[in-house]
């Protein structure tokens, strides 16, 4: 059994099962331990199929992605930003769900920071870019 | 390892006839070590009179889990405060905003108080509790922060193969449910896992709970459900709302068996939180419960 979680990434996960809005949760090396049900619908798989992710992972299977297919840097990403430097970062981008179409999403990364330890992580929300703002069946 | 209840109350002193049997005090709990030396567990009012029994205690630790008033406000009234002989270590959680002891001394302070933290007669030290474990005596310690409102703590207390986990004040059946959540996923989880005797939460039936979302405190299903989660060997149920009268807490008590024993636990390993209840806890086996003197 993997080490408890911290409770502020606890909090955090039961905040992303409440909400509607596409989310994830990284720890503090940027690995994906969970994603919510509104993202699981725009990915095209709900997280208890995936299960937890390295950032090389889940970059290679969902992106981002520049305008030529290729994954972008990890150190580009809002996720690593926000751990990286403790302060928001967002961008948008191009990712690809597990059925294989592509959607341009923006995405706002927030670091979770406890009081005297750090960074433990960062929460990710993302919208889809388009205007209809669809789930993965949309056009 | 030696336990006794000297509070099992939540959020407010509940004097009167109808709470006699249960008592009125607010959480505080005495573990007393292998070696003799002794643990307090918060300073609700039951320290006052766990006091009166410490009255040769050289050297006393109390641990706070966090510093509402119910779990503070016998701190004021705790004899050792008066001794000069005495000292007294106060462990709590630590804060960016300020100092444990300045937290504490907003209420150990004019207007609240006729005296200060710097008046009392007794050498009183303050600590931040350590990220990680440490040791008192015999006992190793370990806490974590739990979900509750504001900064809070639960404690791991080791003392040779014995465990005690005290986590009075949690609601870890916020926003998941316990039953079907990975266990890195629960709050409390590593705290009590395994724990020979689990005090815990259970200020609320589960008809009163939903109204209560929220508040940092568990219905009495979901202590349970932790409880069988972290396989503590014996539940007791802690921080009893101040609405609930001795024969509402002794109904909920047999209800709370009921389910334990559906849940595939022994029914007699749930017990209440009773001031003046000794319990004697040992590895491996059920605690001897005497009842109060």
């Amino acid at each position: 059994m993997a080490a408890q979680r911290p409770l502020e990434l606890i909090l955090a996960r039961n905040l992303l099962t409440s909400i509607s809005t596409p989310a994830f949760l990284v720890d503090q090396s940027a690995t994906l331990v969970f994603y919510n049900e509104a993202a699981g619908a725009l990915l095209g798989r709900p997280f208890e199929d995936a299960g937890r992710m390295s950032p090389q992972e889940w970059t290679s299977t969902y992106g981002p992605f520049d305008d030529d297919g290729k994954p972008l840097e990890l150190d580009e990403l809002p996720t690593t930003r926000a751990i990286r430097n403790g302060r928001p970062a967002h961008a948008v981008f191009r990712i690809r769900s597990s059925r294989g179409v592509e959607r341009d999403i923006e995405s706002s990364a927030f670091p979770i920071v406890a009081s005297e330890k750090g960074s433990s992580g960062a929460m990710v929300l993302f919208w889809p870019a388009d205007e209809n703002g669809g789930g993965e069946d949309s056009p | 390892m030696k336990v006794k209840v000297w509070g099992a109350r939540g959020s407010v002193p509940a004097p009167g006839p109808e709470m006699n049997r249960y008592g009125g005090n607010t959480s505080c709990v005495q573990l007393t070590l292998s070696t003799g030396q002794e643990l307090v567990l918060d300073a609700g009012t039951g320290i006052r009179t766990l006091g009166l029994d410490l009255l040769n205690a050289p050297e006393v630790n109390i641990l706070l889990t966090h510093l509402h008033l119910d779990h503070i406000q016998g701190l004021m009234f705790f004899p050792p405060c008066f001794r000069s002989d005495a000292k007294i270590t106060i462990w709590g959680p630590a804060s960016p905003e300020a100092s444990l002891e300045d937290r504490v001394a907003r209420y150990i302070s004019a207007p609240l108080s006729p005296v200060e933290v710097r008046e009392l007669p007794c050498s009183v030290s303050f600590r931040d509790t350590p990220p990680s474990r440490w040791q008192i005596g015999s006992a190793t310690i370990v806490c974590e922060a739990v979900n509750h409102r504001g900064p809070t703590l639960g404690f791991r207390v080791t003392d040779g193969d014995s465990t005690v986990c005290y986590i009075p004040d949690h609601e870890p059946g916020l926003g998941t449910a316990l039953l079907d959540t990975e266990p890195e996923w629960i709050s409390g989880y590593g705290l009590a896992r395994d724990a020979d005797l689990l005090i815990h939460d259970c200020q609320y039936t589960d008809a009163e709970y939903p109204e209560h979302v929220g508040w940092g405190h568990s219905g009495v299903g979901d202590a349970l459900g932790f409880a069988s989660r972290v396989d503590a060997k014996r539940l007791c149920l802690f921080h009893h709302d101040p609405l609930h009268s001795d024969r509402f807490l002794d109904d909920l008590h047999g209800a709370a068996r009921r389910r334990w024993a559906e849940l595939g636990g022994d029914a007699t390993a749930v017990e209440m939180g009773v001031e003046g209840r000794n319990v004697v806890v040992e590895p491996g086996r059920a605690p001897a419960v005497s009842a109060p003197a």
